[in-house]
């Protein structure tokens, strides 16, 4: 089973995810018909910044066991065993944040949203684009990032793929790949940019 | 193996669930004293508020028990226990032999001593029917009086109050929820309160009510009087462990458990509200008498029921309140006192109308206050609860849009 897997090193925080997320997940799917919705569609991933100005693409992980579905009083959030996939039933949800308080990633919003019933906020995260993956198509996120940072693929074979660079990079003469030189440079300059400032 | 667990709020409900799937044969016997499929108990508010019907409340559907295979012994409370007969003696005068027990019996209300508090329409707000009994009073309610300004207090006020009631509320200390927030935070919940007609009467109490059969008023300590047709009291629970041998389970507020939730008797383990564990903040024992602590003690209890090790890591405590125009989320020792093994760091702004507070103990967060914008107030929770030193800026830790990426090196 696909899950979206996050490569932190590569996000350039160009933030094009959250615009296709919220588009996702708006009432007429197209971008420049969402924006002019009420209630105005938003993104379920969350671009941060880190501490050197890198981008830091955050979004929920689905965790098993889900401390948010622990914590959440109504009983309205729920895994969907198929998938993997931790869900919130907006019917079900009364806003009371209990899971903002339970999430140690910080990935749930208070809103209203076309998905729920009108006029009540509701908590929104992360769906997988379940409804977008049952037309064969990959999460929003994942379809428009463009430095893959945001991958599609089974994470078994990501993980296999990481601990052979591992493996491979205590080999000797052996050199770790370092992604993209642009990238590589991107980075480089944001550090030394912060450094300065930091001197003055 | 024969599981006996008492009472069927989260923490019994948590710790049948997890037995279960751990040990599909042995026998779950539940007892409650409240006749009704498991509901959720801190939505009784929102019951009294009318944003919610009653029907919402249950937490799992009416099949539950036969879904688990679980014997539901409902309306009757144990009134004592034999300990080395593994015996419980319930008020009906059943008895029931257990293997492992679990104690999971919440906790009651303290009662008030004030004169004439048996007046009808005198209510304690713990469980659905109190809840259900004070609707029925409501239509006749003009004015109502509250007394506590902690959650259940201020839930209750807070919920009248919505229903266009004109409600005063007493509170002992000088701001509401004095335990879980500090001065500024309380500060900006009693200006919100009053700006949305809250009658917020401190460091008054309650003298004697009046009344014939039902109670129409109260008498204050300061001398003044108020009329009133609904009280909600809420002067804060104790842990229900009046069945509980004292010389042979070791108790004080609460049952004190081991990082297993083993009470000091083998086989017989406490969780939720009644349970006295390491609180993690305070390195000392608490009762975080709370939702989710419920719902971690009863499922890591059941575990060890049912005969696997898992260590419960202590509990914190915390809550999450959202009022009116405020969100206030309050995890932790946040009133740790001014000592300077303690540093706290705060910042109020006006202009978003935000507040928070950080006590941090050596390099550790253990205690945390958020006034509004508390998204991402999970983060700082988890890092007070797994204990994560804090290595980089501490005043990134009090910026509104907390990144989790900036916190990471």
């Amino acid at each position: 089973m696909n899950q979206v897997i996050v490569h932190p090193e590569r996000c350039v925080g160009c933030m094009q995810c959250m615009a296709a997320c919220a588009t996702a997940h708006s009432r007429t799917r197209q971008l420049f018909s969402a924006i002019r919705e009420t209630p105005l569609p938003k993104s379920r991933i969350h671009v941060g910044v880190g501490l050197y100005d890198e981008g830091f693409p955050n979004r929920c992980r689905h965790c098993n066991p889900a401390p948010c579905m622990l914590a959440c009083l109504p009983g309205a959030i729920y895994r969907d065993w198929r998938t993997e996939t931790v869900l919130i039933d907006p019917d079900h949800c009364i806003n009371c944040a209990s899971c903002a308080m339970a999430c140690p990633f910080g990935v749930i919003r208070y809103h209203e949203d076309t998905s729920a019933p009108p006029k009540k906020a509701v908590a929104i995260k992360c769906d997988n684009c379940l409804e977008r993956q049952q037309q064969g198509q990959a999460p929003a996120c994942v379809e428009v990032c463009k430095s893959g940072a945001l991958t599609f693929e089974d994470p078994s074979k990501a993980l296999k793929r990481k601990t052979d660079q591992v493996s491979q990079s205590i080999s000797a003469g052996f050199d770790i790949p370092q992604g993209s030189p642009g990238l590589t440079l991107l980075n480089t300059i944001k550090r030394a940019q912060i450094a300065v400032g930091k001197a003055a | 193996m024969n599981h006996v667990i008492i009472g069927n709020g989260i923490a019994g409900v948590s710790a049948a669930e997890s037995i279960r799937q751990l040990d599909g044969s042995g026998s779950i016997v539940m007892i409650s004293d409240e006749p009704v499929d498991p509901y959720c108990r801190p939505m009784i508010s929102l019951v009294l508020e009318g944003v919610i019907p009653p029907s919402k409340l249950p937490i799992r559907d009416s099949g539950f028990y036969e879904e688990f295979n679980i014997t539901p012994v409902l309306g009757s409370r144990v009134a004592r226990m034999d300990v080395d007969a593994k015996t419980l003696f319930l008020s009906d005068a059943k008895t029931l032999p257990f293997d492992t027990l679990l104690i999971a019996s919440g906790a009651d209300p303290r009662p008030i001593k004030a004169p004439a508090a048996h007046l009808a329409n005198i209510f304690f707000m713990r469980n659905q029917h109190q809840v259900l009994k004070m609707l029925e009073v409501l239509p006749q309610t003009r004015h109502a009086l509250v007394l506590g300004g902690g959650l259940v207090g201020f839930k209750a006020a807070c919920g009248l109050l919505h229903r266009g009631i004109d409600v005063t509320l007493l509170i002992r200390s000088g701001y509401p929820l004095s335990l879980q927030v500090d001065e500024i935070a309380g500060a900006m919940i009693l200006a919100e309160l009053t700006r949305r007609g809250l009658n917020v009467r401190v460091g008054v109490e309650v003298t004697a009510f009046k009344g014939i059969d039902s109670v129409t008023g109260a008498i204050l300590s300061d001398g003044s009087e108020v009329s009133c047709e609904l009280v909600i009291v809420g002067k804060g629970v104790l842990p229900s462990i009046s069945f509980v041998p004292r010389d042979r389970i070791q108790v004080d507020l609460g049952i004190v458990v081991d990082d297993h939730l083993e009470t000091s008797c083998s086989g017989i383990f406490a969780a939720g509200d009644v349970a006295e564990s390491m609180d993690i903040a305070r390195k000392t024992r608490w009762v975080n008498a709370i939702w989710p602590e419920a719902v971690a003690q009863g499922r890591i209890a059941g575990m060890n029921m049912a005969g696997r090790a898992v260590v419960y890591k202590g509990s914190l405590s915390r809550n999450v309140i959202r009022i009116f125009g405020l969100d206030i989320l309050a995890a932790g020792w946040v009133n740790a006192p001014d000592d300077p093994r303690f540093a706290v760091l705060s910042e109020h702004n006006r202009r978003l109308n935000t507040y928070r507070r950080l006590v941090f103990e050596g390099d550790r967060l253990i205690g945390a206050i958020l006034v509004n914008r508390i998204e991402t107030g999970g983060i700082l929770t988890a890092m007070i609860q797994n204990e994560i030193p804090v290595r980089g800026s501490r005043r990134k830790l009090l910026e509104p849009h907390l990144s989790l990426k900036s916190l990471m090196f």
